[in-house]
């Protein structure tokens, strides 16, 4: 609790502090060691990520856990990850401004370079699990438009750019180049983008007929409700982190606030997974088994990961004696991992039942485990990565990483002046 | 037309000499099935379900079923996968596939779809079967072509050809006057996962 209020207390002392520096600072690249080592370790991990995906495709994606009847792995579950993660950064700054309402001080351009990292790293995954990928540009001349996947290349593409124009012009709207009805404007896109984005990379699962855990049409608002969560709670992360390295400073009511709005979303995304555990399982048909291998099943330490780990969350959030700086640090974490595990029970759920229960001939091409035969194959998880692709995923995560770091380090991602002022009211 | 199949699983011996042939005529590398013959009850292949004395077994060969609404085709973001609504068959285009696996999480038939992880291998060291059937590539997605090569020529599948116990039809389901409509009209029939609502080209009679 001291270190609480010393920090809040300290907070605006250091924002008058600073403001008079903030115009030479935003011109000039932001110095610090920390940053420094960040940005060579990021870049390390991502030439290494590159090596391993070369690899990958060199020698083959035998050498991946997937297999003909788990088809997808670790880099499609990141992918719905990230572009989760994407979205927070992107609809806290927009909302405010959108709807012309008080917003989270000077956080906003942070916000959206979290945004374009992340949606790197979402495209990064897309594209080390093609088996394919020089043929990527086949996506826009063959393009079927019929295809979610389509929808969701298009999307994610103007997403990115979006995300990009939005930052400059809220740097140009503090130097005044843009006025203030134009950045409303641009807001108001980028929000309807962002939600399109979830909404399509759920369409991606959601309308795979084929599936019974993914297909379901509640699967569109609840891929936003958990981008909102993860979202929020990466912000918060990066926010207070950068606090803690002094590289901008904070009232500590606006932390409040989005940890208020975190647990907000983290109740509303349980609701979501209720409802539609309850629709799975009532009928009592193949759903229930839905049901049974979420609760009790293979996917259990998944499951209850998330449902607990969001409880305590939604707890810390809105019990106000709960929401030091250290414990929102962590409600948010455990609102991160418990969404990361959500996709790992969507991803591995959808191949862990299969639809034709009936057993053939076995190959080493067929399912992960093939070697201990149909039974135990289904009998714990039915796909688990391998050390080549938790690699790659690392790769690609520090790509975001650097993406994030060089922003921090080349853009003046500090409060404007304006901002600046209204937080000292 | 919508070419499609009739398997009579009364007759089915569970020889999987269907499968093989499947693998002769398109020159499949050593891990690829195109066409399984699966079983049910049992905990591996060729196992009864059911108590001794009281036990029983199913044949489902299994090839991709030619959908008439197929799930695969819709997301396919290049088209490497589409229906030839000439024929009713589902092509599968390896040059053009991009390895993205949409199709294979869309078939609702468990299995169908094979992707080449692996670079593709062959026990012998020449290529067998028909002359014009389709390349294998490495990390693209492959299944049943119908042996559209055959059909092309006028010749039936395969797998239709070298079945033993003459379990397996192969012709023009819209037209009333062929074997395989005639068969499904007098004889009870189940398509698999009719409910997915993918109408399969493939009727399992007995
Ligand atoms: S069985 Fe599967 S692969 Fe074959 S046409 Fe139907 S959906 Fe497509
Ligand atoms: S894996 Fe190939 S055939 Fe299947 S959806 Fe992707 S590009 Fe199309
Ligand atoms: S039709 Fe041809 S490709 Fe299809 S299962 Fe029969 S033999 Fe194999």
């Amino acid at each position: 609790m001291t270190d609480m209020t010393s920090a809040a207390a300290a907070a605006p002392i250091n924002v008058s502090q600073n403001t008079e520096q903030q115009g030479k600072k935003a011109s000039a690249s932001w110095k610090s060691t920390g940053l420094t080592v960040g940005i060579i370790v990021c870049g390390i991990l991502t030439i290494a990520g590159i090596a391993l995906w070369a690899m990958q495709l060199s020698g083959s994606m035998i050498q991946t856990g997937m297999r003909n009847l788990d088809s997808w792995g670790l880099y499609i579950t990141f992918f719905m990850f990230f572009v989760g993660l994407s979205a927070g950064g992107l609809i806290i700054s927009s909302v405010p401004k959108a709807f012309g309402i008080k917003g989270f001080g000077g956080i906003s351009k942070v916000a959206i370079m979290s945004s374009i990292a992340c949606t790197i790293a979402a495209i990064g995954f897309v594209v080390v699990d093609l088996g394919q990928p020089t043929r990527i540009w086949e996506l826009f001349v063959f393009s079927n438009i019929g295809s979610p996947l389509m929808w969701d290349i298009i999307v994610l593409g103007t997403y990115l750019i979006l995300s990009c124009f939005y930052l400059w012009a809220q740097m140009a709207h503090e130097r005044g180049r843009v006025s203030d009805k134009a950045l409303r404007v641009l807001s108001v896109i980028a929000l309807l983008c962002a939600v399109m984005v979830h909404s399509v990379t759920a369409w991606i699962f959601g309308l795979q007929q084929g599936r019974e855990m993914w297909h379901t049409a509640l699967l569109g608002p609840w891929f936003v409700s958990s981008a909102l969560v993860c979202g929020t709670a990466l912000v918060i992360c990066v926010v207070e982190a950068l606090r803690k390295v002094g590289y901008l400073s904070l009232d500590q009511a606006y932390i409040v606030k989005l940890a208020k709005l975190l647990g907000a979303f983290v109740c509303v995304d349980l609701y979501f997974f209720a409802c539609d555990l309850l629709t799975e399982g009532f009928p009592g048909a193949h759903g229930a088994d839905v049901v049974s291998m979420l609760v009790s099943g293979q996917l259990a330490p998944f499951f209850w990961i998330e449902v607990v780990g969001c409880a305590v969350c939604a707890v810390i959030c809105f019990t106000p004696k709960l929401r030091t700086n250290p414990l929102i640090v962590i409600a948010s974490l455990l609102a991160i991992v418990g969404i990361l595990c959500k996709r790992i029970q969507l991803l591995v759920g959808g191949f862990q039942l299969p639809n034709l229960d009936y057993v053939g001939a076995l190959s080493p091409q067929t399912i992960t485990n093939w070697e201990a035969g149909w039974t135990d194959a289904y009998a714990g998880m039915v796909y688990w990565p391998t050390p080549l692709e938790f690699g790659v995923m690392l790769g690609v995560v520090a790509l975001a990483g650097l993406v994030f770091l060089l922003g921090i380090k080349f853009l003046a991602l500090q409060p404007g002046d304006k901002i600046q002022a209204e937080s000292e009211k | 037309m919508n070419y499609g199949f009739v398997i009579d699983q009364e007759r089915c011996i569970g020889c999987h000499t269907c499968a093989v042939a499947c693998k002769i005529e398109n020159n499949l590398p050593d891990v690829v099935w195109w066409n399984r013959i699966l079983t049910d009850g049992g905990a591996e292949m060729d196992i009864p379900a059911g108590e001794f004395p009281n036990t029983t077994i199913e044949y489902v060969p299994v090839n991709c079923q030619h959908c008439e609404n197929p799930a695969c085709t819709k997301v396919c973001p290049v088209g490497a996968t589409y229906k030839d609504e000439e024929t009713g068959i589902v092509h599968q285009d390896a040059d053009k596939c991009i390895g993205c696996r949409m199709c294979m999480s869309a078939c609702p038939y468990t299995g169908v779809r094979s992707f080449n992880w692996d670079e593709p291998t062959h026990v012998l060291d020449m290529n067998i079967g028909g002359v014009d059937a389709p390349e294998h590539q490495k990390h693209t997605v492959e299944k049943c072509t119908m042996c559209s090569h055959r059909v092309a020529k006028g010749e039936e599948p395969a797998c239709v050809e070298a079945c033993p116990a003459r379990a397996r039809f192969w012709g023009d389901l819209d037209d009333p006057n062929s074997e395989v409509s005639q068969i499904i009209k007098k004889r009870s029939f189940k398509q698999l996962l009719a409910d997915e609502g993918t109408k399969p080209s493939v009727y399992y009679v007995g």
